[in-house]
């Protein structure tokens, strides 16, 4: 008796908990559901009754609209050229310093390493002003330089490869140096490919928060020719009100090489957010 | 590099260790610096030097372009009498009290879910994250869609199930905060929830089973295994958030315009307006210097709570 009580509590437990989950699965995707298919309703179709949404006919007319009348091609290139630049710049300057900062010993070390530190705490948003006024004096602005240069010296990744650098044994580094390594050789054949999970941790980090960016593009870049997608969508949709179809075309368009690249690269992107979220 | 095979030999080579002393030293300073040069040289441009000017045009009027005026401490005073600056101030910290264990506590439920191990579990962690693929924009625009009054997707759903009220979940402040937070919420958990599940993964399976063996339920193996070994992680993503909250900028900027009136515009969102709608870039400037104060208080109260030192003087 006892024992039937305490498995159906359990079964009651189970069910609970699988349609608290689900339900709360269901509620998240709905919103990124509702673009994707109200992307491929007819212009004017209702998309606010849930019965009629998903009734045809589907079409693709308003990606052909969106084609025609925004330049979603230009900024598509113009975000992954920023984020692909600013990711692999990134990576190669951060590792170089985290290699010197990690194995060599130099006067002033200790300073260095503090002054990069401190920029972990340095918002971009404090230093817009001043930041805006430099590019303007160089006539930078509307430019790629303008939009890529600022993200490039990241102390988070200098920051994550120094500690796992620290990690690699004293031994090795000897091995190479027997092997008749220089710095520059023992740094490329050993602390790169040994590094190889971290470092694509890291890039996966950057790229994500580079192709997200919106505040600095926003002044960087006030040409559409020069846009990124986050700074380009509200200025092509803001005379979209009641025509929602478009809209979410040009949003499915936007998001599909993001979601394309985590659908791929799925494992890797959760376990490089999970090392440098809690490294940084 | 002071390693003890070439100490030997430098020993050996006994008359001219002193000079292979030196030429060594400088070898090794040299190479660090060109290891160094490509990173410090846009870290310098682009991160210390704005910084350092930045603190020279909080104490100036003026624009861009314009020859600026030093005025000394004038425009620290004036934040002082700006109603509109505490206004912004006190958004954005009423934003990130209520963001941050709003959104840690959804992480944690999702973390929750995603390791208990039930069917699907993968398609439940992509369903989770997904949305933080998304750029701010385009996250804005679906919720814009979703929420707008008379035509939205939420007040559409509702009136089907019988609420007859037309909610204007952007035009009314509480709503529009509300809708903010909803919006980040949807958004960001995904990346709390990742930092969660590493730390609930890290939690050694040994612990549940003497747990087990002790006669706890699963209230109680939550409460005192699961809680205090995810303790670090926690003030961790709770920290980390906080910070993000306190550059809250894109969201109101978009779904609300900050509106309506001022009553949900952010610190960030008035630097922007003041220094690139106004073109008052003294004042801008000085008030992203309170911003950076904030976030420094912020970062250093995080390392403090993070430190080793301070984590076995809890235990």
């Amino acid at each position: 008796m006892d024992q039937v009580r305490k498995v159906s509590r359990m079964d009651l437990n189970k069910t609970l908990i699988y349609g608290v989950s689900y339900l709360l699965a269901l509620l998240w995707l709905l919103p990124l559901l509702w673009m994707i298919i109200t992307a491929f309703k007819t212009e004017g179709s209702v998309v606010t009754v849930l019965s009629e949404l998903i009734k045809p006919p589907f079409s693709l007319s308003s990606f052909i609209k969106v084609n025609r009348t925004a330049m979603m091609g230009q900024w598509t290139i113009n975000s992954f050229l920023v984020a692909i630049i600013q990711t692999s710049s990134t990576i190669i300057f951060s590792s170089l310093a985290a290699y010197a900062i990690s194995q060599i010993k130099f006067k002033g070390k200790t300073l260095v390493f503090a002054v990069i530190m401190a920029g972990l705490m340095v918002p971009v948003e404090s230093t817009i002003v001043p930041l805006f006024q430099m590019l303007v004096d160089f006539g930078w602005i509307n430019t790629y330089k303008a939009l890529i240069f600022p993200g490039i010296a990241m102390p988070l990744g200098v920051f994550v490869l120094k500690q796992f650098y620290d990690g690699i044994p004293r031994e090795l580094v000897e091995a190479g140096r027997i092997d008749g390594l220089n710095v520059f050789g023992t740094w490329w054949h050993i602390f790169v490919p040994l590094s190889k999970t971290a470092t694509a941790s890291i890039g996966i980090f950057i790229f994500i928060q580079s192709w997200n960016n919106f505040l600095w593009p926003l002044l960087a870049a006030s040409e559409s020719k020069m846009m990124t997608l986050p700074v380009a969508i509200p200025t092509f949709q803001s005379s979209f009100t009641t025509d929602f179809t478009v809209p979410m075309a040009a949003n499915l368009l936007a998001s599909l090489p993001a979601l394309l690249v985590f659908i791929l690269l799925q494992k890797n992107i959760v376990k490089g957010i999970a090392m440098t979220g809690i490294k940084g | 590099m002071n390693s003890s095979s070439e100490r030997i030999t430098m020993d050996v080579k006994n008359s001219r260790k002193f000079s292979q002393n030196q030429i060594h030293e400088m070898r090794e300073n040299l190479s660090a610096w060109v290891f160094l040069l490509p990173f410090l040289l846009f870290y310098t441009m682009f991160t210390l030097y704005p910084i350092i000017k930045g603190f020279f045009i909080s104490f100036t009027s003026g624009s861009f372009g314009i020859e600026s005026k030093f005025v000394g401490v004038a425009n620290y005073i004036r934040m002082f009498q700006d109603e509109k600056f505490w206004e912004a101030l006190w958004n954005t910290i009423g934003f990130v009290i209520v963001s941050s264990p709003v959104i840690a506590l959804f992480g944690l439920l999702m973390a929750l879910i995603v390791n208990a191990g039930l069917k699907g579990t993968t398609v439940l962690r992509s369903i989770f994250f997904m949305p933080y693929m998304l750029a701010i924009s385009v996250m804005v625009s679906i919720w814009k869609f979703i929420l707008q009054p008379y035509t939205g997707l939420l007040n559409s759903v509702l009136h089907q199930f019988g609420v007859e009220k037309e909610i204007f979940w952007l035009a009314e402040t509480n709503l529009a905060w509300t809708s903010i937070l909803l919006a980040t919420l949807w958004w960001t958990v995904g990346f709390n929830m990742i930092l969660i599940l590493a730390g609930l993964q890290d939690i050694p399976g040994e612990l549940y089973e003497a747990s087990n063996i002790d006669g706890a339920n699963g209230w109680q193996a939550f409460w005192y295994i699961t809680l205090p070994s995810l303790r670090k992680v926690l003030v961790l993503i709770m920290t980390l958030q906080s910070i993000a909250s306190f550059k809250l900028f894109g969201q109101p900027w978009l779904l609300t315009g900050g509106g309506p009136g001022t009553s949900t515009r952010p610190l960030v969102q008035y630097i922007y307006e003041t220094g690139f709608k106004q073109w008052d870039t003294g004042y801008s400037a000085s008030l992203s210097y309170v911003l950076f104060a904030v976030i420094i208080i912020f970062s250093v109260i995080q390392n403090k709570l993070l430190s080793p030192r301070s984590r076995t003087a809890k235990k």
